[in-house]
Order: structure tokens, then sequence, then C-alpha cells
């Protein structure tokens, strides 16, 4: 049995350990401090110096962006409020009396939009201040797409935990095949797209329900799962152009319905993940004593599992979001003028004759990052509590 | 052989606060060579803090530390050649057993040949000679807190510190490994300290206990003593199960007075809010009108070996142990007597002991 | 059947209502499209008056990509391969065959096995182009420079996240200030940031106008260097999505038992040892997983490039997305959707290898 004792003794440290080793435990030494301020002091002003040359060119004229750098506001340069002026006060719609108008037309125009299967009420289309209409369009149809995308991934997020599914191979292969047969019907044959629609459906419940027993292989939950997160990988390039023909098809072009559909879908699988771990952490025996106690599954979903996840549902619903509001690829293709959102807003200023109106467009990115901006402060809450690392763990 | 000797630990005067929280008044205390000293104290008390200022995971606010005659209070935990069995083993998930225990010599670049054979005398000494190849996933609770143990043995240090380290097994294995790791210390000799909540490890394990309460040491002495001589009325009522029986009343002279009863005390002096106190097992039941105290019973229960009697006299209940052929009914009139030379009493609002 | 009996009759369907809106969506939106692509792909696209007329022309819009009028674009210049390209292009086809027959001899199964040829087919063909153009001194096409900024830019952004991730796990004062500062870039809209990059480097009238004169660059210009524009365009990526892998991976070392770190502290560990030893076998999992993440929307870039460099010089920048957008940009729909489609298979076998042969065997050894 060997008795020799292993110590570490503190003399003998080396070079490194001399400068960095803390003097104690939760604290840093003199050069891990310099190390590491300099470090996180020099990323901050990465971090900041783009935002903050985005805002001070907010304030430029022609000139003083122009005729080389100016960087401190009164300093080197005079503050304008030129680029403002340009989208709000020499618009002539773009006053207190057109927003307040706005807000009626928004009211108006849904209530004919729920109505429309009824009666038919026209809508009323004003000229008015772009800007103005760009943010109504991308606040409209970023909480709508969220509402609906963190609505149906959740219930199905949830419908995959709590519930056993065992779909047909089969089945998804004769799907595949119908939609194959009405697609091409559709564009070589020239058959209108909604007859051939309707006769792939009847088609495909026939089939399920003639073939359905005689399929043998069967999926289970982790392959739907799976099935939804991997649309993340789609490119949306490959599907933009048949969705915008099936959008044209519908007339539903350039309408807020057709983004907020789109983002939704785009969003599904990040919604379906990471709501699919929170509702997994749940204990199930509160479900089960509220199964006892004579409530419904929705009512279950509504009063009991949705309240426990708030913190995770809060940050799905930023997150989801943040991401619509910022979405640029689909707005390009889905949207000419009434459904602008202030992404392409952005980009329209780079179309001038006169070059890049810079100033112009810095104006709009900051009117875009401040309800951003404040976002980033309510959801530190959640990054703090690295919620978002529940779906990574896996 | 350097560990077997043991060394002395020395807090001198070590307090510690959190922002405004006082964790540690000033705290005092020597541990001999090759003691088995345990800290012993509820939740709050400052028990761990005091460990884990030893092993310098935290820096006091004031106060040394001696670890022999070396003052170790600025030293890195590295450097202080102490080893600690965490409550949770905490053991690395992502190394075998045999790494788990080698992790020491590892860090210290001892040779190979060398590690190999230490790692086995480790774990033959724990058991847990087959288990190398295992992960901690792999291992019962028993058997990680053996590997955990087998860690903090392989590099022999001078001081062993364990924190709570039998409160996350079932009663039964705990018994065993009490037994164990009581024997592994008197064979090493290695100065040890240990911190618990439990009474029951403080008293079979430790050459002395001492107990914290609120960051103040309240009593430092063998465990026997403690339990026969408590320093005041928090620890009379933390050691022993079921806890002391207390009495409220005022001592008058050499007697005490209490609702309608006087009972003749072991100490004189006046005080007008004062408490007596008595263990279950120094008080008897007798026939009504006899006895100290009027009384009558609340509830009886029958152990195995005795039975426990629980009796109300005036406000207070106390507990009476009684042997196991105790007969009586709930609302029966009886008599309590004492043990006189076994009386203690306290003073109520200070909690100290009148001697 | 009642307003009671509607809801009993609900109540009792519910598993079917929790999860056919998700699926239906998904059907229309994602797989239908996804099937309708391979009929523009595989088609001559016309407009007329009426509507779209397609004319089936079988894979003539893939084989172009690869042989025809659009190889320079897409692939690169490879006809003429020099030495250096022709021994890499060698080394990696050996490397893959014996990968391949490591795999067969360890027992694969056939699904994996086939899995595993395309993997490796990828792999040598990728290899193929890079030898090619690269390492025969020849311009490469669109598909290398989406794998530039997926493989470049996922490695610099996982090393500067995480580092950054481990300066803010130590014991720093102001730690939330600085979470929630480097968090701010993910949230801001890439169409700004390719802006504001575009500002902040422009050479004449940018910030560092001075740093520029005096390294003498003040006649230079971003769009002239291939080389340049590239890490250009990867600078800005990286300043919008370090944030992510900084959150995530800062969020896994907090993660660690911190008796774990204390036990190695005592130990004698030192802080390196420790991130060694302890913390990063540990957090290894959701490493890897953020890269995957980070990979699959790496993929998919098209607006920096866009506003950045308009994908010059040249094709110097253009992502497939980019290039797919700029054929329809110029009516060739048929193209367009092939060059969609390409990208979807190169996206689904890189992404769906790393997930394979990496991730799931860190899950897997996690467990």
């Amino acid at each position: 049995m060997s008795e020799s004792s292993f110590k570490l003794v503190e003399g003998n440290k080396s070079l490194m350990e001399r400068l960095f080793e803390p003097p104690a435990i939760g604290k840093m030494s003199a050069m891990a401090k310099v190390v590491a301020y300099g470090l996180l002091a020099f990323w901050s002003l990465f971090v900041i110096f783009p935002i903050y040359w985005v805002i001070i060119t907010a304030f430029k004229d022609a000139g003083a962006v122009n005729q080389g750098p100016f960087y401190v506001p009164f300093v080197d340069f005079q503050p304008t409020l030129d680029a403002w002026r340009v989208h709000f006060s020499v618009d002539a719609n773009c006053d207190l009396y057109s927003i307040g108008r706005q807000f009626f037309l928004l009211a108006y125009n849904s209530l004919g939009f729920v109505l429309s299967p009824v009666v038919t009420i026209a809508p009323m289309e004003p000229q008015i201040c772009k800007v103005y209409l760009a943010f109504t369009n991308s606040l409209v149809i970023g909480l709508a797409s969220t509402a609906l995308c963190v609505s149906v991934g959740s219930l199905a997020a949830y419908a995959l935990v709590r519930f056993q599914y065992k779909p047909k191979f089969g089945n998804a292969l004769v799907f595949v095949l119908l939609a194959l047969l009405m697609i091409l019907a559709t564009s070589y044959m020239g058959i209108p797209w909604y007859v051939s629609a309707a006769a792939a459906l009847a088609l495909f419940f026939l089939l399920a329900r003639a073939l359905g027993k005689r399929f043998k292989a069967s999926l289970g939950n982790g392959d739907i799962l799976f099935w939804i997160i991997s649309q993340r990988i789609l490119p949306p390039i490959v599907v933009i152009i048949p969705i915008y023909m099936m959008f044209q098809a519908v007339g539903l072009l350039d309408t807020h319905l057709a983004l907020i559909i789109v983002y939704a879908v785009g969003n599904l699988p990040i919604v379906v993940w990471l709501m699919h771990d929170f509702f997994a952490g749940l204990p199930i025996e509160l479900e089960e004593s509220a199964q006892l106690d004579g409530a419904s599954r929705f009512g279950i979903f509504w009063d009991i599992v949705l309240p426990l996840t708030r913190p995770g549902l809060a940050a799905t619903t930023l997150l989801t979001l943040i991401l619509n509001w910022n979405e640029y690829i689909f707005a390009v293709f889905l949207s000419t003028a009434k459904a602008q959102t202030m992404p392409i807003m952005v980009a329209a200023k780079n179309a001038g004759e006169k070059g890049i109106l810079w100033w112009e467009m810095c104006a709009i990115i900051v009117i875009m990052i401040i309800p951003v901006i404040l976002m980033a402060i309510i959801l530190q809450r959640y990054i703090a509590k690295g919620v978002l690392l529940g779906a990574v763990k896996g | 052989m350097s560990s077997k000797a043991g060394v002395p630990v020395t807090f001198d005067k070590i307090a510690k606060s959190f922002g405004h929280v006082q964790v540690l008044e000033e705290l005092s205390l020597q541990v001999q060579p090759g003691e088995f000293l345990v800290l012993l104290g509820a939740s709050g008390s400052g028990k761990t803090t005091a460990l884990r200022i030893l092993a310098g995971l935290e820096t006091a606010t004031s106060g040394r530390i001696l670890i022999g005659e070396r003052e170790v209070t600025n030293v890195l935990p590295k450097y202080r050649d102490v080893s600690m069995v965490f409550q949770s083993y905490a053991l690395y998930p992502h190394k075998t057993v045999a790494e788990n225990i080698g992790f020491p010599l590892k860090v210290r670049k001892v040779p190979l040949a060398e590690q190999t054979a230490a790692i086995r005398d480790a774990a033959a000494q724990v058991q847990i000679d087959q288990l190398l190849d295992r992960y901690p996933r792999q291992l019962s609770g028993g058997q990680r807190q053996r590997v955990a143990l087998a860690r903090a043995m392989v590099r022999r240090p001078s001081v062993f510190l364990m924190d709570e380290p039998l409160s996350n097994l079932d009663a039964k294995l705990r018994g065993h490994m009490r037994a164990e790791l009581k024997h592994m210390q008197s064979t090493l000799g290695t100065t040890t300290i240990y911190v618990t909540h439990d009474q029951i490890e403080a008293m079979t394990l430790a050459h002395r206990v001492a107990i914290l309460e609120k960051g103040v040491l309240q009593q430092l002495d063998t465990p026997a003593n403690i339990y026969n001589d408590p320093a005041n009325l928090f620890v009379a009522q933390f050691i022993g199960s079921p806890p002391m029986n207390v009495v409220h009343g005022s001592l008058e002279g050499s007697s005490f007075q209490t609702s309608g009863a006087r009972v003749t005390a072991p100490v004189s002096g006046r005080i007008s809010k004062a408490i007596l106190g008595a263990r279950p097992e120094d008080c008897t039941v007798v026939a009504p009108a006899k006895g100290d105290l009027k009384a009558e019973i609340y509830t009886v229960e029958l152990i195995g070996d005795h039975t426990l009697v629980t009796v109300k006299a005036g406000q207070d209940l106390l507990t009476v142990k009684a042997p196991k052929d105790f007969s009586g009914n709930t609302g029966e009139n009886i008599g309590v007597s004492f043990s006189r030379e076994r009386l203690f009493v306290f003073d109520t609002e200070s909690g100290a002991r009148i001697r | 059947m009642g307003a009671a009996g509607l809801g009993e009759w609900i109540d009792r369907h519910a598993r079917t209502f929790f999860i056919a809106p998700a699926v239906v969506l998904i059907l229309i939106f994602a797989i239908f499209p996804t099937f309708y692509s391979i009929v523009f792909a595989l088609s001559r696209v016309k407009f007329t008056g009426s509507g779209l007329r397609f004319r089936f022309v079988w894979f003539d819009n893939f084989l172009a990509q690869f042989s025809g009028n659009e190889q320079a674009h897409f692939l690169g210049k490879v006809n003429d391969m020099g030495p250096l390209g022709w021994a890499f292009s060698l080394l990696v086809a050996g490397l893959a065959l014996w990968w391949l027959y490591r795999s067969w001899r360890n027992g694969a199964t056939w699904v994996g096995m086939t899995g595993r040829v395309i993997s490796a087919a990828m792999f040598v063909f990728v290899g193929w182009i890079l030898g090619a153009t690269l390492l025969s001194g020849n311009p490469w096409g669109t598909l290398l420079t989406t794998l530039f900024y997926v493989i470049v830019g996922c490695l610099v952004q996982f090393v500067i996240g995480t580092g950054l991730a481990f300066l803010c796990s130590q014991p720093i004062s102001g730690k939330n200030f600085f979470r929630v500062l480097f968090f701010i870039p993910l949230m801001i809209t890439p169409l700004g940031v390719g802006y504001a990059f575009k500002m902040v480097l422009d050479i004449t009238k940018g910030p560092l106008q001075p740093l520029w004169d005096a390294i003498g660059l003040q006649g230079w210009a971003w769009s002239t260097d291939a080389w340049a524009a590239r890490w250009f365009v990867i600078l800005g990526d990286s300043w919008q999505w370090i944030p992510f892998v900084f959150i995530v991976m800062l969020a896994a070392l907090e993660n660690v038992s911190k008796d774990q770190i204390e036990a190695a502290e005592v130990d004698g560990a030192s802080s390196i040892e420790i991130f060694r030893e302890i913390t990063w076998p540990q957090i290894v999992p959701v490493a890897v997983t953020v890269i995957l993440i980070r990979m699959i929307e790496a993929f998919k870039i098209v607006d920096l490039p866009n506003i950045m460099t308009s994908g010059g010089p040249g094709i110097a920048t253009e992502s497939m997305t980019l290039h797919s957008y700029f054929l329809w940009r110029a009516n060739d729909m048929g193209s367009s959707a092939a060059v969609a489609y390409l990208l979807l298979i190169l996206t689904v076998v890189v992404c769906a290898s790393f997930f394979n042969y990496v991730v799931l065997g860190q899950l897997r050894s996690a467990k």
C-alpha cells in the first residue's frame, strides 16, 4: 500500500498560474479581470456600435451622411428630423386624424371580413401614410400569426405528449401519391385545381377507409414529432413559388391572411419543439385529478396545463413574435402593396434613383428595432432562467 | 506517514455574512489531531458555511483558519490539502468510477502506475474494487457514496470534510454506512469534520460534537456530556429523542413553582420566568396525588421495549418513558415524579442554564 | 344533438382535434408545395394570358446546373483541375471509402449502409468540387458559397459564442447587463443588420474611414474582392447569430452541477482543467445540438448577401437561395425550382448526416 500523500504545493506555480490563478474561489486575479473585462468591453462595443450608427444616421441629413463620417450628434454634426419628416409630415396622409381613421378602417374591414359569408361589405381602401400602413401590417400579421402558431402548435405538442397516435405508414404513402396526381392533373392537363383537389381528397378518404386495415406498418408519436420538427429544415425558397401559385388561385395574394398562415406554418416546428418539452415536464397527476373531477380535455388544457407552462409559453410566444416581425423573404413574394410589412419598407429605400436614402431607411429600422428591444428586456427574465435551454437538452 | 498522526484545525473568530445576513458570528473552535468532530445544527444554523469556509469554497468575512500550524485563510482550496465529500456526492457523470477516484491524482500529474495502485487501494478500502469500470449512473446510492469516499481518501489529505454525506441514503443503509465510516476514520486516523442535522449521527460518530444555532456555537463537548450536561435550553431540547420535557413556572429559592405544584429544584435562585427540564426516562408515572406534579393522560403509545405516555400538566405536555406493560386511559388522573438529581433549570428569557 | 351533446362529441374526439390543425396546416402549406415544386423543377414554365403553362422536360433543369450553361454559376469552373485538386479529391474519396468499409465491417444494417453511402457520395462530390475550384485556382459557384457560409459561419459563431458564454459564467459583475446586451442582435431584423454593416464598414463614409485611409484602402470597396466580400457577409451573419449560441451555451454552462465544480476545485483542478475535464464533456450534447440548429438556419441564408453585396462581385457571395431568387426574377421558374430543390437535398443530406453521426452519438452517450 502506497503511503505517500499527494499534495499540491503552492510554491511551484507556472507563469500562467501566477497570472491567472484566482486569489480565492469566486474571485478573479487582476490579470484575468483585465482580460475578461477587456473582451467583454470589446464585444459590447461591437454589439452596440452598429445599432448606435443606425440611430444617429436616422437623425442626419443627406450632407451629414455623404460628407464623410460624423460620430457625435451636436458635436460634429447637427441632428435633424428630416428623415422623420419624410415619413410623417411630408406625407399628406400622415396626421393624427388619418391614424385615428385607420383604426376605424381596420375595425370596419375586419368586420367586413368576418361577415363576408353573410353580406358583402366593400372594404375601404384609403390613401394612407406608408410607414403607418407597414407598421400596422407588421403588427397585425405578427400578432395574428403568432396567436395562430402558438395555439395550433401547443395543442399539437400537448397531444403528442398525452395521447398515443398510430398513423398508418401506408396512408401517408397514399396521401403523397394522390397529392402528386392532383398536381400533375392541374399543371399538365389544365384541370381546375378545386376539381382535382376535391377528387384527390375524396379518393384519399375512400382509399384510407378501404386499405387502412391492410397496412401493417404504423408510425408512433416520436415519428410525428420528428416529422413536424424536421419541417424547419425546408428552405423557404423551395415552397415559396408553389405557395405563391396557391394563394393566387384563391385570390389571397397581398392579403394579411396569406402572410399570417405562411408565417404560422413556418414557425410551427419551433413552437411544437419547445412546447413539447415544457409539456413533457409536467406531472400527469394534476390532469388525472381534473379528469376525475369531470373536466373536458379542452378544459384541462386551458385551465390547468397552459397556466402551468406560462413561463415557457411566454418565451415561445415572444420568440415567434420576433421571428414574424423580422421576416423578409415570404413578404417579398406574397405582398406587393396592401399587405407590405416593415422589412419591405426598409428594402424599398434601397431602390431610389439617387442611391440609398440611408437616413430615411435608418428611421424605419429604428421604428422596427424599438419594440424588439423592449421585448428583449421583457424576455430577459426568461433568458435568465435558461428556459430556452429546456428544448436543447433534448 | 503524515496522515496517521492527524493534523489540528483551528477556527479563530470566523465570521461570515452574506449581505446583511449574519451566518456565522465569531466562531472559535479547536479540532484535535485525528479527531472526529461533528458540526450539528438545524438548517440555517451556519454549519455548512463553516465547513465551506474551512474548505476554501467560501471566504470568511473576518477571522482566521489554521490547518496544522499553517494559516490558510486566504489559500485556494487546492493548496489546503483537504478533501470533501458532498451531500450530492458530486460524482462526475461522464467519468467511470476509476476515473472519478483518480481525478485528484490526475490533476496532480501523479505517474499513471502510481495512480492505478492508489485507485485500487482506495477502492478496496471501501469495497468497490469490482465496480471500477462502471459509470456513476449504473451504481446504487450506497455504491455512489463509497465512490465519493474513495475519491476523498485516495490522495491522503490531512483533513476530511463531509457535508451530510449520509442524508441521501435510506435509513437501513445509513446505519450500516455510519458504522463503516466510524471504523474507517479510526483506522486512518485522519482529522475529520462532519456536518449533519441528524443528532443520532452526531452522537454515534463523533469524538466531540459542536452544536450551532443561528451562527453561534452553543456547546462543544463529547456526546455523553452534551446529553447529560447541556449548556442551555436549546442544546437540551435539540439532543435526545423524544426531546426533553419542559415545565413552565418560576424559581423561588430552591423550589420550582408551577401551577399548583412545587418541585424541589437542584439549584437555587430567584427567577420569575423559568423552565424546568426533565428527560422522559427521568420521569415516572405514579398514583394520583402522589409525585411532584398532578397530570392527566393525553395519549399512550407502545413503542416495543417501552411505552411513551404523554401527559398534560397545567399547560405543558410531558412525555414519560414507562415500562412496556403500562396501562392507562386517556383523561385518567395520575401523578408524575422526577429523579431530582437529573433535573435542569433554565432561564426562559435567555435560555441559559441555571447552575 | 344539443349543445351538451356536441361538447361531449368534441371531447370524445379530442385526440383528433388537438393534432389535426397542425397536421393539416403542414400538409397544405409545407408538404404539398414541396411536391408542387417538383413539377416546376421538371418543367419549362411559360407565362400565358390564362396563367402558367408547363412543359415536361425531364431533368433538363437539373442537368443544366451540373453540366450545361449554368454549371459555372452553380458549381464553379470545374473543368481544369490542378494537381493539388486531384490529390485532394482522391484523398476525400479514399477517406469516404475507408469509412464505408469500416462501417460495413462493424456490421451496419442495410438501411444504415444506404444512408452512409448517400452521405459519403455527397462528401466525395463536395470534395471534388472543392478540389476542382478552390484548390485548382478556379472560381467556385453558389453551392460552395452556401457551404462556406454554413461551415465557416457556424464554426466562427460557435467558437466566439461559447467563448463569450464562458466569460459570462465566470465571477464577473454586471452579468445580467451583458446577458441582455449580447442577446439584442438576435432580435434585430436581418435586413437592418445587413444595411447597418454596409454603412458601418463603408470605406469612404463609414465610421472606420480614418482607419481605411491610414492603411491605404480609400479607393477600395468590399464588393470588388471575392474573399473580402464573403468574410463581410460572415461578419454580419455572425453579429446576428453569435447571441443565439451565447445564450444557449451560457444556460448549458450554468446547468452543470455546482457541487461537481466545487469538488474539482477542492480536488486541485485549475479553471482550465475544470472546463476541459468536468464542464466541457457535460455540455457537448448541447453544443452539437446548437450547431445543428444553427446549420439548418444557415443553409437558408439570403437577406444578408442580397443586401450587403447583392451576391457580388460576380457571383462570389451568392447563396443558393439567392441564386434561386435571381432565377425566379429572371422568369426562369423551372431552373429556380431546380436550384431550390438541390438546396433542399443538400440541406437534408448534410443535416441528417450531422444529426445521425454526431448529435445522436453524443445524446446517447450522455444518457
